[in-house]
């Protein structure tokens, strides 16, 4: 007893009552989140990634939904905006407490279903009478991992070769007939930079005042990898990375032989002066070069950086016209193994993927419609003026999206290195690409073992 | 119970919330880090053991040693770069001069502006065509001025040259630290007929050396873990020939983007071990070189 007392003195129960009571009193009745949730509704957590215009456009969506079905069949969703959602997502599901939609870039799925994170959806896609059908076979195709459908489309996007035809006029090329081939568009490029020299007031200077295209990681953004695709090739052959092989070689030659055609140096020069792709500094917009491949959201900034600047839109040529490559890619839904409402979040699903929303927010977006045919007023409404050309694109049979491979993320990070060495000069192309494809294939044998492992079918 | 228990007790109770944030929080995922660093870890499935095959893979891991090599140069140099720096400065804006406090305000405000809004402003200034460091170079006739950010060979300077940015932390500690130094040990070798080198030599540099001990060892545990200042200015690539991939970001990169976490983790006691035995070297060679005022 004397201990306790001892222990339990006024001074510290004074102290206890003065820290304590406040603590108590913020965690009973202090500030909560902003919620309106009706109580008789059963919440949907939708994690999406998109915030400023994409996030409002959604979540104009979300409310309509909520106002509407979701009030006839007793459900709300709560949208929730939050920054690297894979990650969250990854660690919410790892702790058995998953949203019940994510929105995730495509590039997850594959790693992600290879582990069980994602809701195989083919038997809720049934059971919501969606038809998969209305959508082009690329979108769905991304979608499927191993046969199997694990999300669902939601922004689409193809990439094109995005020109400047006030400088084509300039340089005596035809504003209306791009680039055919690769080697056209070389042949192109060349005539389309400009280098300092030629002006005599500064005989010194010898950088690049224009250049005419330029593969670049800074002038690009997270398809940095696709280039031996228009020379015939793939990097995936569903177990094997296929990266040593003459379509790489022939893409990395292809870009090495401009880089050399105007001087590599001059070249990292121009492209250290860059500044961010989405900023007024991007040198597209801003004249500096002719030619950047992109996708249809560049039009959003060239509203708002150059008004005035005279672009047309044309696919990437690949080394003989007659073929057609094409990179696609976009946001997908996906429902997390765990989820608590998977029923509840395919009828939220269903709803946003009819066509008049979806390609509502596929124009609030930038993006094309992941639909075979889409509406005319999605056509005529978008604010990109070639999104008809990003749209055919998208038809396209020779049209790819990321390689399936679940050590993607590994694969991706060495191939971008890979393309930096070559635009340095750090490396011979050829050896270059051996020592990829090498630790590329020891990532894939290792993971596969691994894999093997835990199905208790190997060492 | 005795009067010692009782206060053990005591103690062990009001430190409690401390002690129950420890456990949970620090103690029990650097243990839980510790077996998973002997494991294959996607996140999304369970641990596999796989024995001491983690760190075996490090020793043949080109891109870890290359991550490593990074971090040692960076550590080597911008370590004793930023202290000769910090303490030149301190003993300067130690000097009784007209607007002393505007000086040591100057030197101290760099310290306050987050690390990206640094990053972000330090891209331009080093930007090879419109940077104001390759605006000055050629204006006094240096026609082709670096690539800082982009060319393998200058990329680790750079990053050097910016983390100077933020020697003002440093240069206060030392401030305080020269405040303790008596200033009858200045008389006394002015007597002597010291000179200004020499007094700072042998009276200076001696009784500042706990504060440049305690320096030296912040410095080594930021270096090992710098990543924050590179993801922003490489925009999260890894710099020209991954000439500024640093060890956290590799380890940042195996944890999250490639959901190793087994890997990451033996990454991680290998780097909290290297650390720890770079700290021991310097408590080492400070037996012989810090001098400890009453001791």
């Amino acid at each position: 007893m004397s201990r306790v007392r001892e222990l339990v003195n006024v001074r510290s129960v004074i102290l206890l009552v003065v820290l304590g009571l406040p603590a108590a009193g913020l965690l009973a009745f202090g500030p909560r989140g902003e919620r309106h949730i009706p109580a008789d509704r059963v919440v949907i957590r939708y994690w999406e990634k998109w915030t400023g215009v994409e996030g409002a456009a959604m979540q104009r969506i979300v409310d309509r939904f909520n106002a509407t079905v979701g009030a006839e069949r007793g459900l709300w969703v709560d949208y929730n905006a939050l920054g690297d959602v894979d990650k969250r997502m990854l660690i919410a599901a790892a702790g058995g407490d998953p949203p019940d939609v994510a929105g995730l870039p495509d590039r997850f799925v594959p790693p992600y279903a290879d582990q069980g994170a994602l809701r195989p959806l083919d038997e809720l896609v049934r059971e919501s009478g969606l038809a998969l059908t209305d959508f082009k076979p690329i979108w769905l195709d991304i979608c499927r991992f191993n046969d199997t459908l694990y999300a669902l489309p939601s922004t689409p996007y193809t990439i094109a070769l995005y020109y400047n035809r006030q400088l084509f006029r300039d340089a005596g090329l035809d504003p209306d007939r791009p680039p055919q081939t690769t080697a056209e568009l070389n042949e192109y490029a060349r005539r389309l930079t400009r280098v300092a020299e030629n002006d005599p007031q500064d005989p010194d200077d010898d950088r690049i005042e224009q250049l005419g295209f330029t593969v670049s990681p800074a002038m690009l953004g997270w398809w940095h990898w696709v280039w031996p695709y228009f020379f015939g090739g793939e990097l995936w052959d569903g177990r094997r990375f296929t990266l040593d092989t003459p379509a790489t070689h022939a893409a990395l030659e292809w870009i090495r032989e401009l880089r050399t055609a105007l001087g590599n140096k001059r070249v990292l020069q121009f492209e250290g002066t860059a500044g961010a792709i989405e900023s007024a500094q991007n040198p597209f917009l801003s004249g500096r070069l002719a030619m950047v491949f992109q996708g249809p959201w560049l039009a959003n900034w060239a509203r708002v950086y150059a008004p005035d600047l005279d672009y047309g839109v044309a696919p990437f040529p690949s080394v003989t016209a007659e073929q057609q490559h094409v990179f696609a890619s976009m946001d997908v839904f996906v429902i997390p193994t765990g989820a608590r409402r998977p029923h509840e979040a395919m009828i939220f699903l269903s709803y946003v993927l009819r066509q008049e929303i979806m390609e509502e927010l596929c124009q609030a977006h930038g993006k094309v419609s992941p639909y075979r045919e889409p509406g005319q007023a999605f056509l005529t409404g978008h604010p990109n003026p070639h999104i008809r050309v990003f749209d055919v694109l998208a038809a396209s049979p020779n049209a790819f999206g990321y390689p399936k491979m679940p050590t993607w993320a590994e694969a991706w990070t060495e191939t971008l290195y890979l393309l930096e060495t070559v635009l340095r000069d750090v490396r011979e192309p050829s050896v270059a690409i051996h020592q990829t494809q090498a630790k590329i294939d020891h990532l894939v044998t290792q993971y596969d073992r691994m894999a093997a492992r835990r199905r208790g079918g190997g060492q | 119970m005795t009067r010692g228990a009782n206060s053990l007790l005591s103690g062990l109770l009001w430190t409690s919330p401390w002690w129950l944030g420890f456990l949970l929080l620090l103690a029990g995922p650097m243990a839980l880090s510790l077996y998973i660093s002997f494991c294959d870890y996607p996140l999304l499935q369970p641990p596999v053991y796989v024995g001491a095959a983690n760190y075996q893979q490090l020793l043949s891991d080109a891109v870890f040693h290359k991550a490593v090599w990074n971090t040692v140069i960076y550590a080597s140099l911008a370590i004793p770069i930023g202290t000769v720096l910090a303490v030149l400065l301190a003993v300067l804006l130690n000097q009784p001069a007209r607007g002393q406090a505007l000086f040591r305000a100057c030197v101290f405000v760099p310290t306050v502006v987050p690390l990206v809004a640094a990053g972000v402003v330090w891209m331009w200034l080093l930007n090879p065509e419109y940077g104001l460091l390759n605006t000055l170079l050629r204006t006094i006739g240096v026609d082709q001025p670096p690539l800082w950010l982009e060319s393998p060979r200058w990329a680790m300077v750079s990053l050097i040259f910016v983390s100077l940015w933020f020697v003002g932390s440093p240069v206060m500690i030392y401030l305080a630290g020269l405040q303790e130094i008596p200033e009858e040990l200045y008389e006394a070798a002015r007597l002597d007929g010291a000179s200004a080198v020499q007094r700072f030599r042998h009276v200076t540099l001696p009784g500042l050396s706990p504060v440049i001990l305690f320096n030296v060892v912040m410095g080594i545990i930021t270096a090992w873990q710098v990543f924050a200042l590179p993801f922003v200015m490489w925009r999260t690539r890894p710099g020209p020939d991954r000439a500024t991939y640093f060890y956290t970001m590799y380890l940042f990169d195996n944890a999250f983007s490639y959901l190793k976490m087994g890997y990451a983790s033996a990454m991680a006691w290998v780097q909290l071990l290297i650390i720890l035995a770079l700290t021991a070297l310097v408590f080492i060679i400070s037996r012989r070189t810090v001098y400890y005022r009453g001791v």
